[in-house]
């Protein structure tokens, strides 16, 4: 489902422009990480894409949908965005009957939404907490709850709005592994993150927004290495980036595999790879 | 967004410089005369003689006539039909309509309702216009109010219009999951659980986090308090209260003698 | 300053005991991290050494937990927050709602424990002086950014001059800028002298603040040294440690040979550019 972004401008109530023109295009089984300071557009646009806000003028349209022609509710059934705060989504008495809540407000027949929430549990890690509550969990687990939720609407588009805030090592490897299956699937994948490492190991495009324009777009490897232009909206490259720069690496790497890839270059006497 | 729910204006005049306790007292006087006075005309001169003059006193009477057209008027107003109308009071009757049959007496009795509401309402926004929360809470305090008490009621008037943007945010989420807002009544009513239940939720998880942190800032000391800000009481307020409770005192004589 | 032995405890109706016999100590002016898989106990042993348990978590807490020689079973919670301050991840629910101004706020808790007017104010000039918050002081807190707000929460503790301070993930709701802030302010509090208990995800930082690592482990110290040690130790990763990406790069690269197995594994940028630029000559050399 590809989604067309045309020139969009949105101004908030108060009178703040936040969004000053952005034109983008993402193919269907994209996966895009939009990254930049706080204030710089990230979540306005994001919330552009599932109709909860309108462009004040130009357009969004999802799969050849206009947003502007269809309601929130009904644009669900193509985008599932998965909010920061769990504890903003979760009120049900079970896990299973949370999770289940998307499918259902899609109008899924009973055995397709034990279907999707049975997949959505298993790929979260909740598979054996289906019958607690939501609120006797932890936070961490509760985040986990709120991301299987959406992913149990099984839609072609999935946003996630800081998915790693707050998550230690083993939630983000498994949000990680949530990623790469939903890769696999030809899902597209839009992220909004501070989290530059992971940002750099899962996506391979990455929009750099500031000031309500886009400052940078294209694959990870380009936008990351330019260190300049990214510090003007507050980001840091991530930390094998920086790191194989201080070394003189020629190229520009953003994660381990092709940091060591690099560096074996290097030591093999292959002088291309080291300024 | 409204950072806080409060009606209070930032001005420099007499009346905003008198002791908070002082003003409360004004409040509480004016309701009380009004409602216990016998002569039939007290409350609406009250409202001409006593709120208008103060409200430019306090420099505050754009506010207060802006809030009183917009609020008091109309509710005055209904009041005084709906008792006019039906209050089943007297034996001179004005005119039969279908249901409504007013009488003389239940005229009568809408107007003083009507103005002796229009007071007391009157006097609360006026106070509330020239207090400032905060000072109001501490001056309390001070004077014994249980510090829990205040805090309470200082932190719900902040605490609500945070509440108000989570709610927001709530909605905005439970539609992103396909949740139907603009449909008929019957759905919308459906709507309430899964917007209520995370505001519920989320607000008791932070509640107790709040707890925390004050605790962690000598909440529940035993210790004796101090004041940061300076609340003045001059013999003014004092001379103001003393004759406050002396007028309420001679208005109740009055209606007992009566 | 602070002494746990054989603190064990468990919440009130549940059946999992969150912290199992931890023996800790801790000197005056020590800055230690504690890091640990969210559910190892971490918040759970902030608020044992807080005072918060058994105080306001009721449970069953053995063992004994003091403080600057105070038992804190024998104590009350308010007089035990003037020796312990807390501060935790959540910037906005560390504000207390009670107060309009950044000011009043930091204020709070010194008109709580009976301040003197005078002193008040010199004190949380001082404070808003040290974190660098001094231009907010007439702002509300809730116009404040995240950053800003876990700055005003900082300083409202700082101002009541605890000697122990104990932060749980002070900066894992916040931006990189935020974060950075925030670390700003603790290093600086360190330095002034105070003993610093830090929970935290982010262990480049870690390694550049701390004098002693902690690894909390399903209720059980792990690990108790110096961060360059327990930061690179291969017991982490396989119990759900988060390593720097340093110390995995510089792992993977020793598997291929091109990290020498003697080398000590890097945890910041700077280690691993010394070590990496090492192995680059070594490799130069011998060629």
């Amino acid at each position: 489902m590809q989604i067309l972004i045309n020139d969009l401008r949105f101004i908030y109530p108060g009178g703040v422009e936040a969004l000053r023109g952005i034109s983008l295009v993402i193919e269907p089984g994209e996966q895009v990480a939009i990254v930049g300071q706080n204030g710089a557009g990230k979540t306005t646009l994001a919330r552009h894409l599932n109709g909860l806000l309108q462009p004040t003028s130009g357009r969004v349209s999802i799969g050849g949908l206009d947003t502007h022609t269809c309601t929130v509710a009904k644009l669900a059934a193509r985008v599932g965005y998965v909010f920061q705060n769990p504890d903003e989504q979760l009120f049900c008495k079970t896990v299973g009957v949370e999770v289940a809540f998307g499918p259902k407000n899609l109008g899924c027949a009973p055995a397709r939404i034990d279907e999707l929430v049975n997949g959505a549990l298993e790929l979260t890690g909740l598979s054996d907490k289906r019958d607690a509550n939501p609120y006797d969990l932890s936070p961490t687990w509760r985040k986990m709850v709120a991301l299987a939720s959406i992913l149990s609407m099984d839609t072609p588009v999935i946003i996630l709005d800081e998915p790693t805030t707050g998550q230690d090592a083993a939630s983000i490897a498994r949000i990680a592994g949530v990623i790469a299956h939903l890769r696999e699937r030809g899902r597209t994948v839009i992220t909004i993150t501070h989290d530059i490492d992971f940002c750099a190991e899962n996506f391979e495009r990455v929009i750099a927004l500031a000031e309500g324009q886009v400052l940078l777009d294209g694959p990870a490897c380009d936008v990351f290495g330019q260190q300049e232009t990214l510090a003007r909206t507050y980001v840091d490259p991530p930390q094998l980036t920086r790191l194989g720069k201080q070394l003189g690496f020629f190229e520009t790497v953003r994660n381990q595999a092709e940091f060591l890839a690099a560096l074996r270059g290097i030591h093999l006497g292959d002088p291309s790879n080291q300024k | 967004m409204q950072e806080r729910l409060s009606l209070y204006i930032q001005r420099d005049s007499w009346l905003h410089a008198l002791n908070p306790l002082t003003k409360l007292s004004l409040t509480f006087a004016f309701i009380l005369v009004g409602f216990l006075s016998p002569w039939y005309w007290t409350a609406l001169v009250l409202v001409f003689a006593g709120i208008l003059p103060l409200s430019f006193f306090g420099r505050v009477q754009r506010e207060y006539f802006w809030t009183a057209l917009r609020l008091l008027v109309p509710v005055a107003g209904f009041i005084f039909i709906m008792q006019a109308l039906f209050l089943p009071v007297g034996t001179q009757e004005l005119f039969r309509w279908l249901i409504f049959h007013p009488t003389r007496e239940s005229l009568a009795q809408g107007f003083l309702t009507a103005t002796r509401i229009f007071v007391m309402v009157s006097s609360f926004i006026l106070f509330l216009l020239t207090t400032h929360p905060s000072e109001m809470m501490s001056d309390l305090t001070r004077r014994g109010l249980p510090g829990q008490f205040a805090y309470v009621i200082v932190s719900t008037l902040q605490i609500i219009p945070q509440m108000q943007a989570k709610a927001q945010t709530i909605i905005a989420a439970q539609r992103s999951r396909g949740l139907d807002t603009e449909g008929s009544y019957f759905k919308r009513i459906g709507a309430l659980v899964p917007l209520v239940g995370p505001l519920v939720f989320g607000s008791l998880v932070e509640v107790e986090e709040r707890a925390i942190a004050i605790e962690a800032r000598g909440f529940t000391s035993t210790r004796q308090k101090t004041f940061l800000r300076e609340i003045k009481d001059s013999p003014i307020d004092r001379t103001i209260r003393i004759s406050l409770v002396g007028l309420v005192l001679l208005t109740l004589l009055a209606k007992l003698w009566r | 300053m602070i002494n746990l032995q054989n603190v064990s405890y468990k919440y009130p109706l549940t059946d999992k005991q969150v912290l199992k016999d931890i023996n800790l100590q801790v000197q005056p002016g020590e800055f230690v991290a504690v890091i640990g898989p969210n559910g190892a106990g971490k918040s759970t042993l902030c608020y044992a050494i807080s005072g918060f348990i058994p105080h306001f978590f009721k449970g069953e807490l053995s063992g004994s937990v003091q403080v600057a020689g105070v038992e804190s079973r024998q104590s009350t919670l308010s007089e035990w927050v003037l020796t312990v301050g807390l501060a935790f991840q959540n910037p906005f629910n560390q504000i207390s709602g009670a107060k309009y101004t950044v000011f009043e706020e930091i204020a709070f808790g010194l008109e709580n424990i009976g301040v003197p007017r005078d002193e008040m104010i010199t004190r949380v000039e001082q404070a808003m002086a040290m974190t660098g918050i001094t231009a907010l002081a007439q702002r509300s807190p809730f116009s404040l950014s995240g950053g800003q707000q876990q700055r005003v929460a900082l300083t409202s503790i700082l101002v009541m001059q605890p000697q122990v301070l104990v932060l749980d993930e002070p900066t894992s709701q916040l931006d990189p800028i935020g974060a950075r802030e925030v670390f700003g302010v603790i290093r600086a509090m360190s330095h002034s002298g105070m003993t610093v208990i830090l929970v935290e995800h982010k262990v480049e930082w870690i390694a550049s603040f701390a004098d002693r690592v902690v690894a909390l482990h399903e209720g059980s110290i792990l690990l108790d040294g110096r961060p360059d040690d327990v930061l690179t130790s291969p017991f982490l990763e396989a119990r759900g440690f988060g390593l720097s990406r340093y110390t995995q790069a510089a792992r993977a690269a020793a598997l291929d040979g091109l990290w020498s197995p003697g080398r000590r594994l890097p945890v910041t940028l700077e280690q691993a550019v010394d070590g990496f630029s090492l192995e680059a000559r070594r490799d130069a050399d011998s060629h």
